[in-house]
């Protein structure tokens, strides 16, 4: 039923384990930690290698060179960087909601974290392969705005307030928009499934059919995700670092964790649900044309990132409600029409 | 019921982008500014005073430090209020250099604004660019007076040392580049909506309050009032050189850009002109090894580029200058962040303390 | 239309992504300071020099001390010539108050240093260790 190199791996495996164990619950248990293991170590890496990624293209972009030194071409700096936070001193500020404060990072790396479970990153290669795979994944997504909150509010700065306060504002405004964009690809799929998605999109790619929702999610998934230009929650010629600015050392590294994962996510995402998943030509296996998408996305989201001015919070607000909102209702009242016309044809 | 108050957020002095050590108390209702009220004498060190007990040779090297980006201006704005003083004669070829040096760096403190103005924008990238363009500029200085930042190269009487060939033939290179410099920052900054949605309407200062605060230099021009000390006192060589004022309109933050902007346009122009017409000849008048200005005092403006800088020399004839005063244009502009701020937004104030452009070294003094 | 100067930025940042980088090595690779650089440590030629001490007399941060001494024939000697970077501003009136152009840069700008001793050098030192160098 399903090919590839990733899932027949994962078939002989489950059967070595099978013929080792053999009480299928304890082989499932056994292959789904397995599993999250991979997806927590992708997540931790894809952090390193965004870090080096994002100084590297920022430099190149803004005509240096970036990170030289650490290893051949600077490639170990974000080692050498996780290191350095470490070994940092944590410093707790006084006046803080103790519990608050020390959960908020922690608990961010959680949404981040699950979701991966919703990615189908080759034919079958899919964690969780739920029935409503959309509408969780927006949901769990849409939690990152409470650690965030948390952490703002927990701070005891004013800095820090004003950051997470702009977190739900934003998250607010943008995820209204972000969901009416993807209902076109609901509708077109009539699934929620991720796996029927990517299917749907074996022949042509929904970045064809849903330009519109397509414009609308890169915009919204920069807010989601707090990338420049739209990074108001940090902003550091504003507000310092937002949530961030009271944390240090390995505290402030789970953000950092978070960020770059979340901004993986989105890349993946963008794949997924508009670039065709793992779909590609046969002379690459599917995982292959996953990563190298992927990783496009990725880099469009950074060049855009370093290239524009950051939005002033009324402004982006106004964006997010008064056009991207009538836009998003525009395609799905368009898509509605084509598939009616494509059905009577 | 809910209950909300307005509170203080002390903005600095150690803040990304308040341009040295300014502290702003900004009083928020939310993110809405209700006042913003300017901190200043972190960065205090007692130039005026210091003066005093130097000779007038040696007080130029603390011109450098006042204006720190624009050191030749300041170099110049003192020496030709000791010239006043001391009733010397400078050289014509040393009054083009002082022209070529002063607007060149107009030219290198603009890049400062726009380097700091897009990264408190949010974008580090045109940071870079424009100090990438500034560090030719940088490099030019080098070559003529050995130092990049504080040049001390403008002197009593002259100038240290002639022009060579070398910063001729780059000063020429330099103006050469500016219009395809010119047109990148049109292309990323100038032309992007999300900027001009930043800057456009934004805290705009009209010509009455511009006058009523006494500002000048760009800020004052850019709310449409034509006054430049360059064309109303055409001191120095400027007389000799055929250059526009560009004035801007309503007095918004995009109008302090647009007039900056232009003005490095009207900057190379006139260094065109003077490496045109440069004419040969000694750089450095006759000027006693010790100095002694006769009893009396001076003052002295020029057009910083942050505005009408002025030195105030009263001398009591003896080597050293009895009181100085320095009218710093950063320091007056500054006045007007209050009323910038009242009713925007956060992220304006912070458009606002880079569009006003003070530099703390002139603020404090 | 709106977006077009989005895409004009784009295409900026596009065309410096692979374009030529302005970077400089540093340690491996330095730029040549120029004719007129100031800075670093100032070099006595301590044969020309007349120990007439215009040059601490210039100086308006009074950077310099010195000692001189004068010796039976009355001819004056640099005893020690010592400069305070710390107080430097480097703004050359010593060296253009020399009378017999004894002085000058040596223009070497790395000039930190992890204590605040170090950054009091003595010239006259300097000058008799570049000497026994040099021989």
């Amino acid at each position: 039923m399903h090919s590839g190199i990733l899932y027949s791996t994962a078939q002989a495996l489950r059967e070595i384990l099978m013929s080792f164990v053999g009480i299928p619950i304890i082989v499932d248990i056994i292959m789904t930690v397995i599993c999250a293991t991979i997806l927590l170590l992708i997540m931790a890496t894809s952090a390193l290698v965004f870090t080096l990624g994002e100084r590297k293209i920022c430099a190149f972009i803004q005509v240096r060179i970036g990170p030289n030194r650490v290893g051949p071409g600077g490639l170990l700096q974000s080692v050498a960087d996780m290191i350095k936070l470490m070994d940092k001193e944590d410093i707790v500020p006084r006046g803080i909601d103790k519990w608050l404060w020390v959960l908020s990072p922690i608990l961010l790396l959680v949404p981040s974290a699950l979701i991966y479970a919703f990615f189908p990153f080759d034919d079958g290669v899919i964690l969780a392969d739920v029935n409503v795979g959309l509408f969780l994944l927006i949901a769990i997504t849409s939690q990152t705005i409470l650690p965030f909150l948390m952490g703002g509010y927990a701070s005891n700065s004013k800095y820090s307030l004003i950051g997470g306060m702009r977190t739900v504002a934003q998250m607010l405004g943008y995820e209204v928009p972000m969901v009416f964009a993807l209902m076109g690809i609901v509708m077109l799929t009539g699934s929620l499934k991720m796996s029927a998605i990517v299917e749907a999109q074996s022949n042509v790619w929904f970045i064809v059919l849903q330009p519109l929702a397509f414009f609308i999610y890169i915009v919204t998934a920069l807010v989601e995700s707090n990338r420049p230009p739209f990074n108001l929650v940090e902003g550091e010629s504003e507000i310092i670092a937002g949530p961030f600015t009271e944390y240090t050392g390995m505290r402030w590294a789970l953000f950092f964790l978070a960020e770059f994962s979340n901004l993986m996510c989105i890349g993946i995402l963008t794949t997924t649900l508009f670039l065709g998943g793992w779909h590609g030509p046969d002379f690459l296996p599917g995982f292959a044309w996953f990563w190298i998408k992927t990783f496009i996305c990725v880099l469009f989201y950074q060049w855009v990132g370093w290239t524009f001015p950051r939005l002033r919070i009324d402004t982006m607000l106004s964006f997010g409600w008064k056009v991207l909102l009538p836009i998003a209702l525009v395609n799905v009242l368009l898509t509605g029409v084509g598939i009616y016309i494509y059905n009577i044809m | 019921m809910a209950q909300t108050e307005k509170f203080v957020l002390n903005m600095g002095p150690q803040h990304p982008s308040t341009h040295g050590v300014l502290q702003v108390q900004v009083e928020l209702d939310g993110e809405n500014i209700v006042g913003a009220k300017p901190v200043m004498g972190y960065l205090h060190r007692g130039i005026e005073k210091l003066m005093e007990s130097r000779t007038y040779a040696q007080c130029v090297p603390y011109t450098d430090r006042l204006d720190y980006v624009s050191a030749m201006n300041n170099n110049l704005g003192f020496c030709m209020a000791v010239e006043k003083l001391a009733a010397i004669e400078v050289p014509e070829r040393a009054e083009y250099i002082r022209v070529i040096c002063a607007e060149l760096n107009r030219i290198a403190s603009h890049h400062v604004f726009i380097g700091s103005l897009t990264n408190d924008l949010g974008s580090a990238t045109g940071m870079i660019y424009a100090f990438r363009d500034r560090e030719k500029i940088l490099d030019l200085f080098n070559i003529i007076c050995g130092a990049r930042m504080t040049a001390h190269y403008i002197r009593i009487g002259g100038v240290a040392a002639d022009a060579q060939e070398e910063f001729l033939r780059d000063t020429q290179a330099f103006v050469d580049y500016v219009p395809a410099m010119l047109d990148e920052y049109d292309r990323i900054f100038t032309g992007n909506e999300i900027f001009q949605a930043r800057m456009k309407g934004t805290s705009i200062i009209t010509k009455e309050t511009a006058l009523k605060y006494s500002m000048s230099g760009p800020n004052i021009r850019a709310s449409g009032v034509d006054y430049d000390i360059r064309k109303i006192d055409k001191y120095g060589a400027y007389g000799k050189f055929d250059f526009n004022i560009p004035l801007g309109e309503q007095g918004d933050n995009w109008d302090r850009y647009i007039v900056r902007l232009k003005e490095i346009q009207e900057s190379a122009n006139i260094i065109q002109q003077a490496l045109d017409n440069m004419p040969e000849g000694p750089v450095m008048a006759k000027v006693p090894k010790v100095l002694k200005p006769p009893k009396g005092d001076a003052y002295h403006r020029v057009e910083n580029t942050r505005g009408e800088l002025g030195f105030y020399i009263v001398s009591d004839g003896s080597t050293k200058p009895y009181r100085v005063h320095i009218r710093r244009p950063s320091f007056v502009n500054l006045q007007a962040l209050d009323s910038m701020c009242q009713g925007m937004l956060l992220a304006d104030a912070v458009t606002a303390f880079a569009t006003i452009d003070p530099l703390m070294g002139e603020v404090d003094c | 239309m709106w977006g077009k100067g989005l895409v004009a930025g784009l295409k900026v940042t596009w065309g410096h992504w692979f374009g030529k980088k302005e970077t400089v090595y540093y340690p491996e690779e330095k730029l040549p300071m120029t004719e007129r650089f100031r800075g670093g440590h100032l070099v006595l030629d301590d044969k020309k020099c007349i120990a007439c001490k215009l040059c601490a007399m210039g100086c308006p941060n009074a950077a310099l001390d010195l000692t001189v001494s004068v010796d039976e024939e009355k001819k004056r000697h640099m005893d020690s010539y010592k400069h305070n970077i710390g107080r430097c501003m480097y703004c050359d009136l010593c060296i253009e108050a020399c009378p017999v152009k004894a002085l000058s840069w040596d223009k070497n700008y790395e000039g930190a240093s992890y204590f605040k001793e170090d950054m009091t050098y003595d010239a006259v030192v300097e000058a008799k260790n570049r000497r026994g160098n040099d021989e």
